[in-house]
């Protein structure tokens, strides 16, 4: 038998929660009524002779004197020596309970089944994956079937050029990659036909083993360290924030370990998806490093030994995607996220030329011979529309997209469309936001899910320039564009922390939980209801598939879709895109 | 538990939010910087500052563990209750 007393004027909902948690247990329960005096509350319980007394407080006035009070009577009367006596409630502290003498103390957000399992004698469930959980597939149920067959024939057409043209070429990436590969199958280090194809920098590193400036090499200790860390595992202690959404965060802070501790900080906040940022100048500089390497700054370094080392951190659960869309190793991080186990990446020939600083040219040869890797790892990719951010219009970014989504599905490979929820430069200057946050990002799924079969992505992260440097309106704003993908029926989502509009230091931890947390309450607020558009977001629609069609049109008028890039045709400088320059030059034909 | 204990097991950083009655965004922006310098923090800066009516909304952070650095809660890897 298992006494329950509320220990205050009014409040015994907790209780009855847990009542009814027991019940259902098979318990037996008795609920005293609230406002009992100490006395009173003795009294039954020398007549009950319980098992256990459950005691709550709500009340901070006086908590610590009645507890203490009602521990004496206890004592006095001999009930502690055959009942355990837990207390718990929103006044109530673990260390109150341990100063005052009870078995057990429960703060403010026990659950009823964390209550349940102590009494029983089992760990709580927070601490063995109370929800088990499995990877999901974005891709599973989709088509790739080009609903609008114009845009579909125009898509295909670009692709096929594309496809024929990158075919002739070749680049200093994508024979790394096949080294790489070869390297990676045997189990060695590369060599001097690599190192050829290599900047100065990434020589000098694997000749006198000194790594680049502001990285260094972890020690066997801290090596030793990580992999115990990484072996820690801490199940899932929140529920999934939104059914059927799948969560995804950012991690990069330039070191394995702070990585591994922030992933499994979100992870227990509630994310399910993580996504691997490397450094800048990562993009720039050709060939990849290898090691233990941790970076000072922005941006974990690329290397087998920190992949795999994050790798054997993550929960087995958790989908890991790995970016190799900007920059001049992009076939290669191809390459050894598949061999790490990665189960995502992210390409977009047009993205990393014109918002990445990669040369259109280079980027095609590297981005086609990426996706032909995707496609030998199955490892599905998105195709990430970031370009936006400089000042492109969302339909010339999607146009690209769609182009590259093709693609895909005719070397095998599994896209993922990727539309950025955002206040671009193209919505500040045309006004589009002047009411709210909702109408054109929604237009931006509306009418992606109208053209082609394929599974919405929206990212990455969402919500970029609406979020703030103060934690609240941030982690607010993150949370809201998150249920937005929701609603709309996206596969899944990619948040920001509350540190996104902060750029003094790295994201914190803490920052990453702000906006889990937020993501989760206002997930739970919404529940399954759904949304209202405005006719504003159809007239976005239409303007969005306009341009994707005018687009898609004049790129076909060019020599080539490299040409078009380079043209503006997906982005032009008068909108704030230019080619980039890193790497051009370096494509030889076969 | 004591102090030294406890900074060693923040993961990376710490943040203090408070409201000032103060004058000036600018004023609150100061007073929490000393107030991080103050209690022996010298990787100080002010994460966000919003001014309105008689003072300062502000989140000041010192970062205790950089990424690169050597951090005091690995230590607790092997078998604490960190991480």
């Amino acid at each position: 038998m298992i006494l329950l007393v509320p220990l205050d004027p009014v409040h015994d909902v907790g209780l009855k929660m847990i009542k009814r948690a027991l019940e259902e247990a098979g318990h037996d329960t008795v609920l005293l009524p609230p406002d009992m005096t100490p006395s009173e509350i003795i009294a039954r319980a020398e007549k009950i002779r319980p098992s256990h007394i459950l005691v709550s407080r709500t009340l901070g006035y006086q908590a610590e004197e009645v507890l203490a009070r009602l521990a004496d009577l206890a004592d006095a009367a001999g009930i502690r020596e055959r009942t355990r006596m837990i207390i718990g409630g929103m006044a109530v502290r673990p260390e109150l309970a341990q100063e005052l003498g009870f078995d057990a103390g429960f703060g403010p957000g026990t659950s009823p089944s964390e209550v349940v399992a102590f009494i029983e004698g089992r760990p709580a469930p927070s601490e063995q994956c109370e929800e088990v959980r499995s990877k999901k597939d974005l891709t599973a149920g989709y088509t790739y079937r080009f609903k609008d067959e114009s845009v579909g024939k125009l898509a295909e057409e670009l692709a096929d050029e594309l496809l024929l043209w990158a075919g002739e070429r070749t680049s200093p990436a994508v024979e790394r990659a096949e080294i790489r590969h070869a390297a990676l199958m045997e189990g060695r280090s590369v060599g001097e036909d690599y190192l050829a194809l290599c900047d100065e920098v990434v020589r000098a590193a694997y000749r006198t083993g000194t790594p680049p400036k502001k990285t260094r090499h972890l020690t066997s200790d801290e090596q030793r360290h990580l992999r115990t860390l990484g072996k820690r595992q801490y199940g899932a202690s929140r529920p999934r924030s939104h059914a059927g959404l799948v969560l995804f965060v950012q991690y990069g802070t330039g070191c394995p370990f702070m990585d591994v501790a922030h992933i499994k900080a979100a992870v227990a906040w509630g994310a399910d998806g993580v996504v691997h940022f490397d450094p800048s100048w990562g993009a720039r500089t050709e060939g990849l490093l290898e090691g233990w390497l941790t970076h000072e700054e922005d941006g974990s370094v690329i290397t087998p030994e920190n992949l795999r080392a994050i790798r054997e951190g993550l929960e087995p659960w958790v989908l890991w995607q790995v970016r190799a869309h900007r920059g001049l190793n992009t076939p290669e991080t191809v390459v050894l996220a598949g061999h790490s186990g990665a189960d995502l990446t992210k390409i977009n020939i047009a993205y990393g030329s014109l918002g990445g600083g990669t040369d259109p040219e280079r980027l095609a040869v590297d981005g086609v011979a990426a996706m032909r890797w995707a496609a030998r790892f199955s490892m599905p990719f998105d195709i990430v529309t970031n370009e936006e951010l400089s000042g492109v219009p969302a339909g010339k970014a999607f146009a690209s997209m769609l182009v590259m989504a093709a693609l895909a599905k005719k070397v095998g490979a599994r896209p993922i469309l990727q539309p950025l929820f955002c206040k671009s430069p193209e919505v500040m200057i045309g006004g589009y936001m002047s009411d709210n946050y909702v109408d054109f990002n929604a237009a931006k799924v509306l009418v992606l899910r109208d053209i082609l079969d394929a599974p919405v992505w929206p990212g990455a992260p969402v919500g970029f320039l609406t979020q703030t440097e103060d934690r609240v309106q941030s982690s607010l704003t993150t949370g809201l564009h998150a249920c937005l993908a929701g609603f709309l029926g996206a596969d899944a989502v990619t948040i920001a922390s509350s540190d996104e509009a902060y750029s003094g230091g790295p994201i914190t931890a803490a920052a990453r939980t702000d906006t889990l947390t937020a993501v989760q309450a206002a997930a739970r607020f919404f529940g399954r209801c759904a949304i209202t558009l405005t006719a504003e977001a159809e007239r976005f629609r239409r303007l969005i598939y306009a341009q994707i069609c005018d687009a898609l049109t004049e790129a076909q008028k060019a020599p080539s879709f490299v040409q078009a890039i380079y043209d503006g045709v997906f982005g032009s400088r008068e909108d704030g895109a230019h080619p980039g320059r890193n790497g051009r030059g370096t494509v030889r034909m076969k | 538990m004591t102090l030294s204990h406890a900074l060693s097991r923040v993961l990376d950083a710490i943040d203090i939010e408070t409201f000032f009655l103060c004058g000036s965004a600018d004023e609150a922006r100061k007073m929490a910087l000393s107030l991080l310098l103050g209690l022996g923090f010298s990787d100080a800066d002010v994460v966000s500052v919003e001014m309105n009516g008689p003072g300062a909304r502000v989140r000041a952070r010192t970062y205790v563990h950089r990424p690169g650095a050597r951090y005091a809660w690995l230590a607790g890897t092997d078998g604490g209750d960190v991480a």
